[in-house]
Protein backbone atom coordinates (compact mmCIF):
# COMPACT_ATOMS: atom_id res chain seq x y z
CA UNK A 1 0.00 0.00 0.00
CA UNK A 2 1.34 3.56 -0.89
CA UNK A 3 1.27 6.59 1.29
CA UNK A 4 -1.61 7.92 -0.85
CA UNK A 5 -3.16 5.09 -0.64
CA UNK A 6 -3.55 4.67 3.03
CA UNK A 7 -3.89 8.61 3.83
CA UNK A 8 -7.31 8.07 1.32
CA UNK A 9 -8.05 4.98 3.09
CA UNK A 10 -7.82 6.99 6.76
CA UNK A 11 -9.60 9.66 4.72
CA UNK A 12 -12.48 7.68 3.40
CA UNK A 13 -12.80 6.22 7.41
CA UNK A 14 -12.53 9.84 9.17
CA UNK A 15 -15.20 11.22 6.74
CA UNK A 16 -17.87 8.45 7.45
CA UNK A 17 -17.11 8.46 11.14
CA UNK A 18 -17.93 12.30 10.77
CA UNK A 19 -20.99 11.28 9.27
CA UNK A 20 -22.20 9.23 11.86
CA UNK A 21 -21.57 11.88 14.32
CA UNK A 22 -23.62 14.28 11.82
CA UNK A 23 -26.07 11.87 12.38
CA UNK A 24 -26.65 11.58 15.68
CA UNK A 25 -25.65 15.20 16.84
CA UNK A 26 -28.79 16.24 14.59
CA UNK A 27 -31.63 13.73 14.96
CA UNK A 28 -32.98 15.59 17.76
CA UNK A 29 -33.35 18.69 15.16
CA UNK A 30 -36.33 16.51 13.32
CA UNK A 31 -37.42 14.44 16.41
CA UNK A 32 -36.89 15.96 19.79
CA UNK A 33 -40.27 17.94 19.99
CA UNK A 34 -41.95 14.49 19.12
CA UNK A 35 -40.05 12.49 21.73
CA UNK A 36 -40.76 15.42 24.50
CA UNK A 37 -44.87 15.51 23.81
CA UNK A 38 -44.84 11.87 23.46
CA UNK A 39 -46.16 11.62 20.07
CA UNK A 40 -43.35 8.93 19.28
CA UNK A 41 -42.06 6.93 21.69
CA UNK A 42 -38.20 7.85 21.46
CA UNK A 43 -36.94 4.30 19.93
CA UNK A 44 -39.54 4.67 17.33
CA UNK A 45 -38.68 8.22 16.60
CA UNK A 46 -34.76 7.23 16.00
CA UNK A 47 -35.56 4.69 13.82
CA UNK A 48 -37.71 6.65 11.94
CA UNK A 49 -35.77 9.67 11.28
CA UNK A 50 -32.70 6.70 10.84
CA UNK A 51 -35.05 5.71 7.82
CA UNK A 52 -35.49 8.93 6.51
CA UNK A 53 -32.47 9.76 6.66
CA UNK A 54 -31.15 6.67 4.93
CA UNK A 55 -33.83 7.43 1.93
CA UNK A 56 -33.06 10.85 2.16
CA UNK A 57 -29.30 10.41 1.45
CA UNK A 58 -30.12 8.21 -1.54
CA UNK A 59 -32.19 11.03 -3.23
CA UNK A 60 -29.89 13.42 -3.48
CA UNK A 61 -29.15 13.36 -6.93
CA UNK A 62 -26.93 16.34 -6.73
CA UNK A 63 -23.06 16.49 -6.51
CA UNK A 64 -22.12 18.58 -3.38
CA UNK A 65 -18.55 19.33 -4.80
CA UNK A 66 -18.49 22.31 -4.43
CA UNK A 67 -19.58 22.96 -0.48
CA UNK A 68 -16.07 23.16 0.61
CA UNK A 69 -14.98 25.17 -2.54
CA UNK A 70 -17.35 28.35 -1.05
CA UNK A 71 -15.04 28.35 1.84
CA UNK A 72 -11.82 27.56 0.74
CA UNK A 73 -9.11 27.97 -2.25
CA UNK A 74 -8.29 23.75 -2.81
CA UNK A 75 -10.36 23.31 -5.92
CA UNK A 76 -11.46 24.97 -9.35
CA UNK A 77 -14.47 26.50 -10.13
CA UNK A 78 -15.79 23.07 -11.34
CA UNK A 79 -14.85 21.49 -7.92
CA UNK A 80 -11.89 19.51 -9.08
CA UNK A 81 -8.83 19.71 -6.53
CA UNK A 82 -6.23 22.73 -7.40
CA UNK A 83 -3.32 20.68 -9.67
CA UNK A 84 -0.59 21.86 -7.21
CA UNK A 85 -1.97 20.59 -4.47
CA UNK A 86 -2.94 16.92 -5.81
CA UNK A 87 -2.65 14.34 -3.73
CA UNK A 88 -1.35 13.89 -0.22
CA UNK A 89 -1.76 17.63 0.30
CA UNK A 90 -5.04 18.22 -0.49
CA UNK A 91 -5.50 14.58 1.48
CA UNK A 92 -4.00 16.12 4.71
CA UNK A 93 -5.74 19.34 4.85
CA UNK A 94 -9.56 17.38 3.84
CA UNK A 95 -8.56 14.84 6.80
CA UNK A 96 -7.38 17.69 9.41
CA UNK A 97 -10.61 19.76 8.93
CA UNK A 98 -12.96 16.21 9.33
CA UNK A 99 -11.26 15.65 12.71
CA UNK A 100 -12.01 19.42 13.84
CA UNK A 101 -15.24 18.81 12.69
CA UNK A 102 -15.87 15.63 14.71
CA UNK A 103 -14.23 16.45 17.65
CA UNK A 104 -16.29 19.82 18.09
CA UNK A 105 -19.33 17.82 17.34
CA UNK A 106 -18.54 15.43 19.99
CA UNK A 107 -17.56 18.11 22.42
CA UNK A 108 -20.76 19.63 21.98
CA UNK A 109 -22.83 16.62 22.17
CA UNK A 110 -21.31 15.71 25.56
CA UNK A 111 -22.11 19.22 27.12
CA UNK A 112 -25.82 18.49 25.00
CA UNK A 113 -25.62 21.69 23.17
CA UNK A 114 -27.21 21.86 19.16
CA UNK A 115 -24.23 22.85 17.08
CA UNK A 116 -24.39 22.82 13.64
CA UNK A 117 -22.39 19.93 12.10
CA UNK A 118 -22.13 21.48 8.77
CA UNK A 119 -20.36 24.33 10.99
CA UNK A 120 -18.16 22.34 12.56
CA UNK A 121 -16.89 20.87 9.66
CA UNK A 122 -16.27 24.13 7.62
CA UNK A 123 -14.84 25.31 10.75
CA UNK A 124 -12.14 22.54 11.04
CA UNK A 125 -11.49 22.75 6.72
CA UNK A 126 -11.11 26.44 6.88
CA UNK A 127 -8.14 25.98 9.99
CA UNK A 128 -6.60 23.24 7.93
CA UNK A 129 -6.70 25.32 4.98
CA UNK A 130 -5.05 28.12 6.91
CA UNK A 131 -2.46 26.04 8.81
CA UNK A 132 -1.49 24.37 5.09
CA UNK A 133 -2.08 27.30 2.26
CA UNK A 134 -1.82 30.75 4.96
CA UNK A 135 -4.90 32.79 5.11
CA UNK A 136 -5.00 33.32 1.56
CA UNK A 137 -6.19 29.62 1.85
CA UNK A 138 -9.79 30.71 2.70
CA UNK A 139 -12.28 32.36 0.91
CA UNK A 140 -13.88 34.88 3.33
CA UNK A 141 -16.04 36.73 1.40
CA UNK A 142 -17.78 32.74 0.87
CA UNK A 143 -17.26 32.68 4.82
CA UNK A 144 -19.13 35.68 5.95
CA UNK A 145 -21.97 35.08 3.09
CA UNK A 146 -22.58 31.37 3.44
CA UNK A 147 -22.19 30.81 6.92
CA UNK A 148 -21.63 33.93 9.04
CA UNK A 149 -24.70 36.28 7.80
CA UNK A 150 -27.10 33.08 7.36
CA UNK A 151 -25.92 31.85 11.26
CA UNK A 152 -27.23 35.19 12.42
CA UNK A 153 -30.35 35.01 10.28
CA UNK A 154 -31.21 31.24 10.82
CA UNK A 155 -32.68 31.49 14.82
CA UNK A 156 -34.16 34.77 13.91
CA UNK A 157 -36.35 33.70 10.91
CA UNK A 158 -37.39 30.41 12.47
CA UNK A 159 -38.38 31.89 15.60
CA UNK A 160 -40.24 34.48 13.75
CA UNK A 161 -42.07 31.87 11.73
CA UNK A 162 -42.56 29.23 14.20
CA UNK A 163 -43.84 32.00 16.92
CA UNK A 164 -46.14 33.48 14.80
CA UNK A 165 -47.56 29.35 13.62
CA UNK A 166 -48.01 28.77 17.36
CA UNK A 167 -50.01 31.59 18.27
CA UNK A 168 -52.05 31.39 15.07
CA UNK A 169 -52.39 27.80 16.09
CA UNK A 170 -54.13 28.02 19.67
CA UNK A 171 -56.03 31.18 18.59
CA UNK A 172 -58.17 28.37 16.60
CA UNK A 173 -57.94 25.42 18.66
CA UNK A 174 -58.43 27.05 21.74
CA UNK A 175 -61.64 25.85 22.18
CA UNK A 176 -61.28 22.04 21.60
CA UNK A 177 -61.00 19.97 24.39
CA UNK A 178 -56.86 18.83 25.25
CA UNK A 179 -57.00 15.53 24.72
CA UNK A 180 -58.51 15.35 21.50
CA UNK A 181 -56.67 18.63 20.59
CA UNK A 182 -53.15 17.00 21.14
CA UNK A 183 -54.26 13.81 19.97
CA UNK A 184 -54.63 15.19 16.37
CA UNK A 185 -51.52 17.10 16.48
CA UNK A 186 -49.49 14.57 17.37
CA UNK A 187 -50.03 13.30 13.75
CA UNK A 188 -48.88 16.50 12.58
CA UNK A 189 -45.97 16.68 14.36
CA UNK A 190 -45.16 13.32 13.17
CA UNK A 191 -45.78 13.78 9.47
CA UNK A 192 -43.56 17.51 9.74
CA UNK A 193 -40.66 16.14 11.67
CA UNK A 194 -40.34 13.23 9.30
CA UNK A 195 -40.01 16.29 5.98
CA UNK A 196 -37.49 17.89 8.48
CA UNK A 197 -35.43 14.15 8.48
CA UNK A 198 -35.65 13.77 4.60
CA UNK A 199 -34.74 16.80 4.37
CA UNK A 200 -31.58 16.53 6.72
CA UNK A 201 -30.64 12.90 5.09
CA UNK A 202 -30.39 14.82 1.50
CA UNK A 203 -28.58 17.94 2.71
CA UNK A 204 -26.20 16.57 5.23
CA UNK A 205 -25.03 12.97 3.58
CA UNK A 206 -24.18 14.90 0.69
CA UNK A 207 -21.53 17.35 2.17
CA UNK A 208 -19.46 14.13 3.22
CA UNK A 209 -20.25 12.75 -0.32
CA UNK A 210 -18.65 15.81 -1.33
CA UNK A 211 -16.14 15.27 0.42
CA UNK A 212 -15.01 11.52 0.08
CA UNK A 213 -15.61 12.22 -3.91
CA UNK A 214 -12.85 15.00 -3.70
CA UNK A 215 -10.48 13.13 -1.91
CA UNK A 216 -10.78 10.54 -4.47
CA UNK A 217 -10.43 13.02 -7.11
CA UNK A 218 -6.99 14.13 -5.14
CA UNK A 219 -5.94 10.65 -5.39
CA UNK A 220 -6.79 9.99 -8.69
CA UNK A 221 -8.86 6.92 -8.48
CA UNK A 222 -11.83 8.82 -9.79
CA UNK A 223 -12.04 12.08 -12.24
CA UNK A 224 -15.65 12.82 -12.86
CA UNK A 225 -16.89 16.34 -11.19
CA UNK A 226 -20.54 15.70 -11.76
CA UNK A 227 -20.75 12.44 -10.42
CA UNK A 228 -20.04 10.15 -7.90
CA UNK A 229 -19.02 6.31 -7.37
CA UNK A 230 -21.82 3.94 -5.92
CA UNK A 231 -20.23 2.89 -3.17
CA UNK A 232 -19.73 6.44 -1.69
CA UNK A 233 -23.42 7.54 -1.42
CA UNK A 234 -24.36 3.91 0.03
CA UNK A 235 -21.61 3.99 2.77
CA UNK A 236 -22.95 7.79 3.50
CA UNK A 237 -26.25 7.33 3.58
CA UNK A 238 -25.74 3.98 5.58
CA UNK A 239 -23.32 6.51 7.61
CA UNK A 240 -25.94 9.15 8.89
CA UNK A 241 -28.77 6.75 9.43
CA UNK A 242 -26.52 4.42 11.63
CA UNK A 243 -25.75 7.78 13.84
CA UNK A 244 -29.63 8.72 13.86
CA UNK A 245 -30.84 6.11 14.99
CA UNK A 246 -27.79 5.43 17.76
CA UNK A 247 -29.83 8.99 18.72
CA UNK A 248 -27.80 12.30 19.88
CA UNK A 249 -29.96 11.62 23.29
CA UNK A 250 -27.95 14.33 25.21
CA UNK A 251 -28.91 17.13 22.15
CA UNK A 252 -32.49 15.77 22.25
CA UNK A 253 -33.10 16.24 25.96
CA UNK A 254 -31.85 19.58 25.49
CA UNK A 255 -34.12 20.53 22.60
CA UNK A 256 -37.29 18.79 24.14
CA UNK A 257 -36.98 19.15 27.61
CA UNK A 258 -34.48 22.17 27.96
CA UNK A 259 -35.22 25.19 25.99
CA UNK A 260 -39.57 25.17 26.34
CA UNK A 261 -41.73 23.37 27.78
CA UNK A 262 -43.48 21.99 24.55
CA UNK A 263 -47.00 20.51 23.99
CA UNK A 264 -48.06 19.19 20.65
CA UNK A 265 -49.52 21.88 19.07
CA UNK A 266 -46.15 23.85 19.45
CA UNK A 267 -44.18 20.85 18.12
CA UNK A 268 -46.41 21.03 14.89
CA UNK A 269 -45.55 24.60 14.26
CA UNK A 270 -41.72 24.75 15.05
CA UNK A 271 -41.60 21.32 12.91
CA UNK A 272 -43.24 22.69 9.80
CA UNK A 273 -41.81 26.38 10.30
CA UNK A 274 -38.27 24.29 10.51
CA UNK A 275 -39.13 22.19 7.29
CA UNK A 276 -40.62 25.41 5.07
CA UNK A 277 -37.62 27.29 5.96
CA UNK A 278 -34.80 24.75 5.53
CA UNK A 279 -36.56 23.67 2.11
CA UNK A 280 -36.83 27.57 0.90
CA UNK A 281 -33.53 28.75 1.94
CA UNK A 282 -31.13 25.57 0.74
CA UNK A 283 -33.29 27.15 -2.72
CA UNK A 284 -32.82 30.66 -2.85
CA UNK A 285 -29.50 31.23 -2.41
CA UNK A 286 -29.38 30.96 1.40
CA UNK A 287 -28.82 27.96 2.68
CA UNK A 288 -29.42 28.11 6.65
CA UNK A 289 -28.17 25.16 9.42
CA UNK A 290 -30.87 22.98 9.98
CA UNK A 291 -29.62 22.94 13.77
CA UNK A 292 -29.82 26.54 14.15
CA UNK A 293 -33.45 26.50 12.44
CA UNK A 294 -34.84 24.04 14.59
CA UNK A 295 -33.41 25.27 17.50
CA UNK A 296 -35.25 28.97 16.36
CA UNK A 297 -38.02 27.37 15.90
CA UNK A 298 -38.22 25.25 19.37
CA UNK A 299 -37.63 28.96 21.14
CA UNK A 300 -40.25 30.65 18.69
CA UNK A 301 -42.82 27.88 19.66
CA UNK A 302 -42.37 28.86 23.34
CA UNK A 303 -42.71 32.84 22.87
CA UNK A 304 -45.89 32.10 20.50
CA UNK A 305 -47.57 30.19 23.35
CA UNK A 306 -49.03 32.41 26.49
CA UNK A 307 -48.01 31.54 29.39
CA UNK A 308 -45.13 29.14 27.96
CA UNK A 309 -42.10 29.26 29.97
CA UNK A 310 -38.99 29.19 27.66
CA UNK A 311 -35.79 28.86 29.29
CA UNK A 312 -33.23 31.77 28.19
CA UNK A 313 -30.31 30.56 29.95
CA UNK A 314 -30.35 27.02 27.94
CA UNK A 315 -30.65 29.58 24.56
CA UNK A 316 -28.15 31.30 25.70
CA UNK A 317 -25.46 28.59 26.26
CA UNK A 318 -26.50 27.55 22.47
CA UNK A 319 -25.86 30.50 21.14
CA UNK A 320 -21.98 30.53 22.88
CA UNK A 321 -21.62 27.28 21.42
CA UNK A 322 -22.62 28.70 18.08
CA UNK A 323 -20.20 31.46 18.01
CA UNK A 324 -17.56 29.30 19.27
CA UNK A 325 -18.40 26.62 16.33
CA UNK A 326 -15.89 28.32 13.57
CA UNK A 327 -13.04 29.25 15.59
CA UNK A 328 -12.67 26.10 18.03
CA UNK A 329 -13.15 23.36 15.00
CA UNK A 330 -10.83 25.09 13.35
CA UNK A 331 -8.35 25.60 15.46
CA UNK A 332 -8.63 21.56 16.23
CA UNK A 333 -8.36 21.35 12.57
CA UNK A 334 -5.20 23.63 12.43
CA UNK A 335 -3.50 21.91 14.86
CA UNK A 336 -4.06 18.46 13.29
CA UNK A 337 -2.89 20.01 9.89
CA UNK A 338 0.71 21.05 11.49
CA UNK A 339 1.43 17.82 13.54
CA UNK A 340 0.28 15.43 10.59
CA UNK A 341 2.57 17.95 8.12
CA UNK A 342 5.31 17.94 10.60
CA UNK A 343 5.13 13.98 11.42
CA UNK A 344 5.09 13.88 7.68
CA UNK A 345 3.29 11.07 5.75
CA UNK A 346 1.34 8.28 6.45
CA UNK A 347 3.02 8.40 9.86
CA UNK A 348 1.38 11.77 10.50
CA UNK A 349 -1.68 11.07 9.78
CA UNK A 350 -1.73 7.48 11.59
CA UNK A 351 -0.72 9.61 14.53
CA UNK A 352 -3.57 12.08 14.05
CA UNK A 353 -5.86 9.55 13.77
CA UNK A 354 -4.90 7.80 16.59
CA UNK A 355 -5.07 10.46 18.70
CA UNK A 356 -8.83 11.06 17.52
CA UNK A 357 -9.83 7.74 18.18
CA UNK A 358 -8.50 8.40 22.14
CA UNK A 359 -10.11 11.61 22.53
CA UNK A 360 -13.45 10.31 20.90
CA UNK A 361 -13.40 7.13 23.16
CA UNK A 362 -12.40 9.45 26.15
CA UNK A 363 -15.42 11.89 25.58
CA UNK A 364 -17.41 8.69 24.98
CA UNK A 365 -16.47 7.07 28.42
CA UNK A 366 -16.69 10.49 29.97
CA UNK A 367 -20.66 10.65 28.73
CA UNK A 368 -21.07 8.05 30.73
CA UNK A 369 -21.11 10.18 33.97
CA UNK A 370 -24.10 11.39 33.00
CA UNK A 371 -25.77 8.85 30.63
CA UNK A 372 -28.97 10.07 28.97
CA UNK A 373 -30.73 7.45 27.09
CA UNK A 374 -34.61 6.64 26.05
CA UNK A 375 -35.27 6.01 29.33
CA UNK A 376 -34.68 9.38 30.82
CA UNK A 377 -34.59 11.57 27.96
CA UNK A 378 -38.25 12.60 28.98
CA UNK A 379 -37.30 13.65 32.59
CA UNK A 380 -38.07 16.61 34.34
CA UNK A 381 -35.23 19.41 33.36
CA UNK A 382 -33.75 20.15 36.73
CA UNK A 383 -32.04 23.18 34.92
CA UNK A 384 -29.02 21.25 33.82
CA UNK A 385 -28.65 17.73 31.33
CA UNK A 386 -28.09 15.35 33.75
CA UNK A 387 -31.08 13.59 35.70
CA UNK A 388 -30.46 13.51 39.25
CA UNK A 389 -34.17 11.70 40.28
CA UNK A 390 -33.68 7.62 40.62
CA UNK A 391 -37.22 7.48 39.15
CA UNK A 392 -38.60 3.86 37.54
CA UNK A 393 -38.21 3.87 33.87
CA UNK A 394 -42.28 3.51 33.83
CA UNK A 395 -42.39 7.12 35.87
CA UNK A 396 -40.15 8.36 33.36
CA UNK A 397 -41.66 7.60 30.27
CA UNK A 398 -45.40 9.13 32.20
CA UNK A 399 -43.37 12.48 33.20
CA UNK A 400 -42.11 12.72 29.63
CA UNK A 401 -45.82 12.26 27.61
CA UNK A 402 -48.16 13.34 30.67
CA UNK A 403 -49.50 16.88 28.91
CA UNK A 404 -49.32 19.83 31.09
CA UNK A 405 -51.34 22.87 30.15
CA UNK B 1 -21.67 45.56 1.12
CA UNK B 2 -23.02 43.59 -2.11
CA UNK B 3 -22.67 39.91 0.22
CA UNK B 4 -25.50 42.21 2.76
CA UNK B 5 -27.78 42.68 -0.28
CA UNK B 6 -27.99 39.71 -1.88
CA UNK B 7 -28.23 38.26 1.82
CA UNK B 8 -31.58 40.38 2.71
CA UNK B 9 -32.92 40.10 -0.61
CA UNK B 10 -32.84 35.95 -0.20
CA UNK B 11 -33.50 36.21 3.84
CA UNK B 12 -37.27 38.22 2.22
CA UNK B 13 -38.07 35.72 0.13
CA UNK B 14 -37.24 32.68 3.33
CA UNK B 15 -39.15 34.66 5.90
CA UNK B 16 -41.95 35.09 3.13
CA UNK B 17 -42.14 31.07 2.20
CA UNK B 18 -41.84 30.66 5.53
CA UNK B 19 -44.89 32.77 7.05
CA UNK B 20 -46.83 30.83 3.90
CA UNK B 21 -46.17 27.55 4.35
CA UNK B 22 -44.10 27.12 7.26
CA UNK B 23 -46.84 29.00 9.87
CA UNK B 24 -49.69 28.68 7.67
CA UNK B 25 -49.90 24.65 7.26
CA UNK B 26 -50.01 24.27 11.02
CA UNK B 27 -53.08 27.14 10.99
CA UNK B 28 -54.61 25.15 7.84
CA UNK B 29 -54.07 21.74 10.50
CA UNK B 30 -55.37 23.95 13.24
CA UNK B 31 -58.47 24.49 11.33
CA UNK B 32 -58.96 21.18 10.22
CA UNK B 33 -58.94 20.04 14.40
CA UNK B 34 -62.03 22.69 14.93
CA UNK B 35 -63.69 21.68 11.95
CA UNK B 36 -63.75 18.27 13.23
CA UNK B 37 -65.01 19.37 16.79
CA UNK B 38 -67.56 21.68 15.36
CA UNK B 39 -71.25 20.66 15.81
CA UNK B 40 -70.64 17.44 17.17
CA UNK B 41 -72.92 14.84 17.33
CA UNK B 42 -73.52 12.23 20.21
CA UNK B 43 -72.15 8.85 18.43
CA UNK B 44 -74.70 6.36 16.98
CA UNK B 45 -74.23 3.05 18.94
CA UNK B 46 -70.96 0.78 16.78
CA UNK B 47 -69.67 4.21 15.87
CA UNK B 48 -66.10 4.63 15.16
CA UNK B 49 -63.85 7.44 16.72
CA UNK B 50 -66.44 8.09 19.18
CA UNK B 51 -64.91 10.68 21.94
CA UNK B 52 -64.70 10.56 25.71
CA UNK B 53 -68.13 12.84 26.18
CA UNK B 54 -69.84 10.42 23.48
CA UNK B 55 -69.54 12.82 20.20
CA UNK B 56 -68.45 11.75 17.13
CA UNK B 57 -67.84 14.61 13.83
CA UNK B 58 -70.57 16.06 12.24
CA UNK B 59 -70.33 14.61 8.19
CA UNK B 60 -69.92 18.91 8.00
CA UNK B 61 -66.94 18.94 10.54
CA UNK B 62 -65.38 15.50 8.18
CA UNK B 63 -65.96 17.12 4.90
CA UNK B 64 -64.49 20.14 5.99
CA UNK B 65 -61.35 18.47 8.33
CA UNK B 66 -60.77 16.30 5.17
CA UNK B 67 -60.17 19.84 2.80
CA UNK B 68 -58.00 20.88 5.53
CA UNK B 69 -56.05 17.56 5.85
CA UNK B 70 -55.57 17.20 2.19
CA UNK B 71 -54.22 20.58 1.80
CA UNK B 72 -51.28 19.38 4.58
CA UNK B 73 -50.57 16.35 2.81
CA UNK B 74 -50.10 18.08 -0.52
CA UNK B 75 -48.05 20.71 1.22
CA UNK B 76 -45.92 17.60 2.46
CA UNK B 77 -45.60 15.60 -1.02
CA UNK B 78 -44.37 19.46 -2.49
CA UNK B 79 -41.90 19.43 0.10
CA UNK B 80 -40.84 15.73 -0.77
CA UNK B 81 -40.78 17.32 -4.73
CA UNK B 82 -38.64 19.79 -3.54
CA UNK B 83 -36.44 17.67 -1.85
CA UNK B 84 -35.50 15.33 -4.87
CA UNK B 85 -35.69 17.75 -7.40
CA UNK B 86 -35.25 21.12 -5.81
CA UNK B 87 -31.92 22.29 -7.90
CA UNK B 88 -33.55 21.41 -11.06
CA UNK B 89 -36.65 23.18 -10.58
CA UNK B 90 -35.38 26.62 -8.71
CA UNK B 91 -32.40 26.85 -10.42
Amino acid sequence: MTEALFILVVVVVTALAFDFTNGFHDTGNAMATSIATGALQPKNAVILSAVLNLVGAFLSIEVALTVSNKIISIQDSSGAPVESLMGVPILTIVFAGLVGGILWNLTTWLLGLPSSSSHALFGGLIGSAIAALGFGGVKWDGVISSILVPAFFAPLVAGLVAGIGTWLVYRIVTKIPEARRDAGFRWGQIGSASLVSLAHGTNDAQKTMGVITLSLIAYGSWTSTDSIPFWVKASCAVAIAAGTWLGGWRVIRTLGKGLVEIHSPQGMAAETASAAIILSSSHLGMALSTTQVATGSILGSGVGKRGAEVRWSVAGRMVVAWVTTLPAAGLVGAVCWFMADRIGGAAGVAIVFALLVAASTWMWMRSKKTAINPDNVNAEWEGHLAVTEQATPAERVSAGTAERN
Amino acid sequence: MDIFLKAFSALWQVLAVGLLLGAGIPAVFSLGMRSLDTGRVPAPAGAAHVSTDGTVASTGGKIGAGICFGLCVLAVLFGIVVIIFGKQLFS
